[in-house]
C-alpha cells in the first residue's frame, strides 16, 4: 500500500496493510546525521565577530533575504530527511514568522520574543524569552504584523516545490507559518498575565484571536492549494499536568476560531491534525467537536494515558504519537528498548486502526539512528492483521 | 470570622482582581492588623485556590490568575507593615538550571510562594550551578527550587546538589525540583531532597520544610 493511502485511510477508519508511521519533524543535529554535515558550522558563523557585527546592525534588514533563504534551505533538508528515513507521513512546517534583530534576538510577528542560541550540536537554535506585547500601547504598536495574503502567497510557493520533490513518496503534514492561536496568545502577552489579559482585556484578546485566525485560514488554504493533503497545526493547550485553563474556557475562547478553520480544511478535502503538548485528556472531547481528524502528541512525560484515550476515543479520532523523546529517543536507550516500546504500542493501540505510530516531538537530542530503529520496528511488527501477542507476565495480570 | 475578611477571602477564591484592593482597604480601615488579613484573609483565600486546583475545578491559569490577585492587594498591605514581617516563612532561591531558559512554571512558583508569606529570590534562567550556591551563601537561604524543561539539562540538578555539599551547605539545603522532564525518579538520581509536579505541590513542599525549620 502507499503511504499516503495507509496514511489518509487510518484517519479514515479505513483497512490499512500496516500500522502507519509519522516524524515529528527532525531537527538540525538529526537532519545533519541522515544528510551529513554542513563544512562550516552554524554556530561557528554565527559567533563570528564580522557575522555579529553584521547582524547586530542590519538584522531587521537581512532576515528575509538571508536568514528567511537559509531556514527554508534547512526547512527543506528537514523534510527530505525524514523521507530518507523511510516515515510514511511527515511534518513540513514553513516558517517565515520571524524578524532577526540582533545575534541573540529575534522576534515572531504576532509578539513574542525568542533567544537564538547555539543547540549543542554546532547548530543554532532558538527558544521562548518573553512577551513582546506587555501593554495596551505595545498591542497597538506592535511593528511586525504580516499582511496575511503575503505570507499565504509565499507559503504557496515554498509547498510547491515541497510537493513536487516528495509529495508522491510521503504523506506531507503541512504546517504554513501560523502557530496556535492560544499559544502565539500565551507567547505574545506571556503566560503569567495571559489570565489577566483575558479578563481584563477581552477586545483586544478577541482582535488578537481574529488576526491570528485570517493567518491560519490563509495559509492552510495555501497549502492545500499546493497539493498538501493533511494540514497540522501545534498549539499546546496543556502541561504535564492537565490544561492550561478551563476546557469550558479554552472552548469559548478558541473554539469557534478552530471550528471555522477545520471546516475550511474540511471543504476542501483536506484532513486536519492537532499536535498539543501535554496532558490534553480533558480537552479531547472539545478537540473532537472543532472537528480535528487526528491529535497528536500525548506526550510520555505528561500524566496522559495514551492507551486509555485509545480506549475511549480511539473510535472518532485518530491517536497519533506514543513513542518518547525524553529517553527513548536518545542515545541513552538501547535499541531492545525502543523495539519493545513499539511492540507495546501496536498490541496495545494498532487493534481497530486509527493509530498512528509517532514521536512526541522533535528535540535536538534525538539521534537518527534512533529513529531508524523505531521505523524498521513498525515495518517488521506493525502489519495488519497484527501477530504480537500480550507477553506472558502482562497477560498473566 | 470578620465578614471584611471573609471577603478578601472571597475575593481571592473568586480571582477577583478588581474588587481585592477595595476590600483590603475597608478591612484596614477597621482596624484590622495587615498579618492578619494576610493570614486570615489572602493565605486562606489560596488555600481554598489550591485545594480547588487540587480537586479539578481550577486550573493553571487559575492558579496564576489567583497570584495577581495577591500582587493587586499586597502593596496596600506591606505599606501597613514592618519591613522584617515581609519574609514570614522564609526565603526560597528559585532558579531555571544551566542551559534551560523554560521559565513559566517557575515563575508560577515563585508567585505562589510569595503569596502565601515566602520570600522568592528569583535568580532566573539558565543559572549556573555556583551562582545559586554563591546566593545561598550571601541570603542564608537554604530553600533553593530548581525547574528544568529540558531532558538534556538534569544534570545541572546533581551539580548545584554537589556543589553544596562541597560548600558545607547540603546538610541544611533542601533542594526541590520540578519541571516537565523532572519526576521522583530522577530527584532520586540528581540527589535532590524532593519533586514537585505542580505549584501547590511544591507550595506543599516547602511550607513543611519551613514548619521543620
Amino acid at each position: 500500500m502507499h503511504p499516503i493511502e495507509r496514511v489518509l485511510n487510518t484517519m479514515e477508519g479505513k483497512p490499512v496493510d500496516r500500522v502507519p508511521t509519522f516524524c515529528a519533524m527532525v531537527e538540525d543535529r538529526t537532519f545533519n546525521e541522515v544528510l551529513g554535515k554542513p563544512l562550516i558550522s552554524q554556530e561557528l558563523l554565527m559567533t563570528n565577530p564580522v557575522a555579529r557585527f553584521v547582524v547586530d546592525r542590519w538584522g531587521p534588514l537581512i532576515t528575509r533575504p538571508i536568514f528567511q533563504t537559509e531556514l527554508n534551505r534547512a526547512l527543506m533538508k528537514r523534510i527530505r530527511a525524514q523521507v530518507e528515513l523511510g516515515f510514511d507521513s511527515i511534518w513540513a512546517i514553513h516558517d517565515e514568522t520571524f524578524t532577526v534583530l540582533n545575534h541573540t534576538t529575534m522576534v515572531r510577528f504576532n509578539g513574542s520574543v525568542f533567544n537564538i542560541q547555539p543547540d549543542g550540536y554546532g547548530n543554532m537554535t532558538y527558544m521562548y524569552r518573553g512577551p513582546g506585547i506587555k501593554s495596551r500601547e505595545d498591542f497597538e504598536a506592535w511593528p511586525y504584523w504580516p499582511d496575511a495574503d503575503d505570507v499565504a502567497h509565499r507559503t504557496y510557493n515554498f509547498f510547491k516545490k515541497v510537493v513536487s520533490n516528495y509529495g508522491q513518496r510521503t504523506c506531507l503534514f503541512g504546517q504554513g507559518p501560523a502557530y496556535g492561536i492560544q499559544e502565539s496568545l500565551l507567547w505574545a502577552v506571556g503566560f503569567e498575565k495571559m489570565p489577566v489579559w483575558i479578563r481584563r482585556e477581552k477586545d483586544l484578546v478577541k482582535r488578537y484571536i481574529d488576526l491570528n485566525e485570517e493567518i491560519c485560514l490563509k495559509t492552510n488554504m495555501a497549502l492545500l492549494e499546493a497539493g498538501v493533503p493533511v494540514i497540522i497545526q501545534t498549539d499546546d493547550f496543556a502541561f504535564k499536568s492537565g490544561p492550561i485553563m478551563n476546557p469550558k474556557l479554552i472552548d469559548e475562547l478558541f473554539g469557534p476560531s478552530y471550528r471555522r478553520i477545520i471546516k475550511a480544511v474540511h471543504d476542501r478535502k483536506g484532513k486536519y491534525v492537532l499536535h498539543s503538548c501535554g496532558d490534553n485528556t480533558l480537552l479531547v472531547d472539545a478537540f473532537i467537536s472543532w472537528g480535528v481528524d487526528g491529535l497528536h502528541a500525548y506526550e510520555t512525560t505528561s500524566n496522559v494515558d495514551i492507551f486509555h484515550e485509545k480506549k475511549i476515543h480511539g473510535d472518532k479520532v485518530t491517536i497519533i504519537g506514543g513513542v518518547g523523546v525524553d529517553y527513548l529517543l536518545t542515545d541513552r536507550s538501547k535499541d531492545e528498548e525502543v523495539v519493545d516500546m513499539v511492540k507495546k504500542l501496536i498490541r496495545e493501540l494498532g487493534p481497530g486502526g486509527r493509530f498512528i505510530i509517532a514521536p512526541v516531538h522533535s528535540l535536538s537530542s534525538i539521534p537518527a539512528r534512533k529513529l531508524e530503529v523505531m521505523v524498521n520496528a513498525v515495518n517488521r511488527y506493525g502489519a495488519y492483521p497484527l501477530s504480537l501477542e500480550t507477553p506472558p507476565k502482562e497477560a498473566a495480570q | 470570622m470578620n465578614e471584611s475578611i471573609l471577603a478578601v477571602q472571597k475575593a481571592i477564591d473568586e480571582l477577583d482582581i478588581d474588587g481585592v484592593s477595595a476590600l483590603v482597604a475597608k478591612c484596614l480601615e477597621e482596624g484590622l492588623a495587615p498579618e492578619i488579613i494576610i493570614q486570615e484573609g489572602i493565605s486562606k483565600g489560596l488555600e481554598i485556590v489550591g485545594r480547588k486546583f487540587e480537586e479539578g475545578e481550577y486550573f493553571l491559569a487559575d492558579l496564576i490568575m489567583a497570584g495577581e490577585v495577591v500582587k493587586e492587594a499586597m502593596p496596600l498591605l506591606k505599606s501597613h507593615m514592618n519591613p522584617d514581617e515581609a519574609s514570614l516563612r522564609g526565603k526560597v532561591i528559585l532558579a531555571t538550571v544551566a542551559g534551560d531558559i523554560h521559565e513559566i512554571g517557575k515563575n508560577i512558583v515563585g508567585m505562589i510562594l510569595s503569596a502565601n508569606g515566602f520570600e522568592v529570590i528569583d535568580l532566573g534562567v539558565d543559572v549556573p550551578a555556583q551562582k545559586i550556591i554563591e546566593t545561598a551563601k550571601a541570603t542564608g537561604a537554604r530553600f533553593i527550587g530548581l525547574s528544568a524543561l529540558l531532558t538534556t539539562m538534569v544534570g545541572s540538578i546533581r551539580d548545584v546538589a554537589e556543589m553544596s555539599a562541597k560548600a558545607g551547605l547540603r546538610d541544611a539545603m533542601k533542594i526541590v525540583i520540578g519541571g516537565a522532564c523532572t519526576s521522583e525518579a530522577l530527584c532520586r538520581e540528581m540527589g535532590a531532597d524532593a519533586y514537585g509536579e505542580t505549584a501547590i505541590d511544591a507550595l506543599r513542599i516547602f511550607t513543611s520544610y519551613s514548619k521543620a525549620a
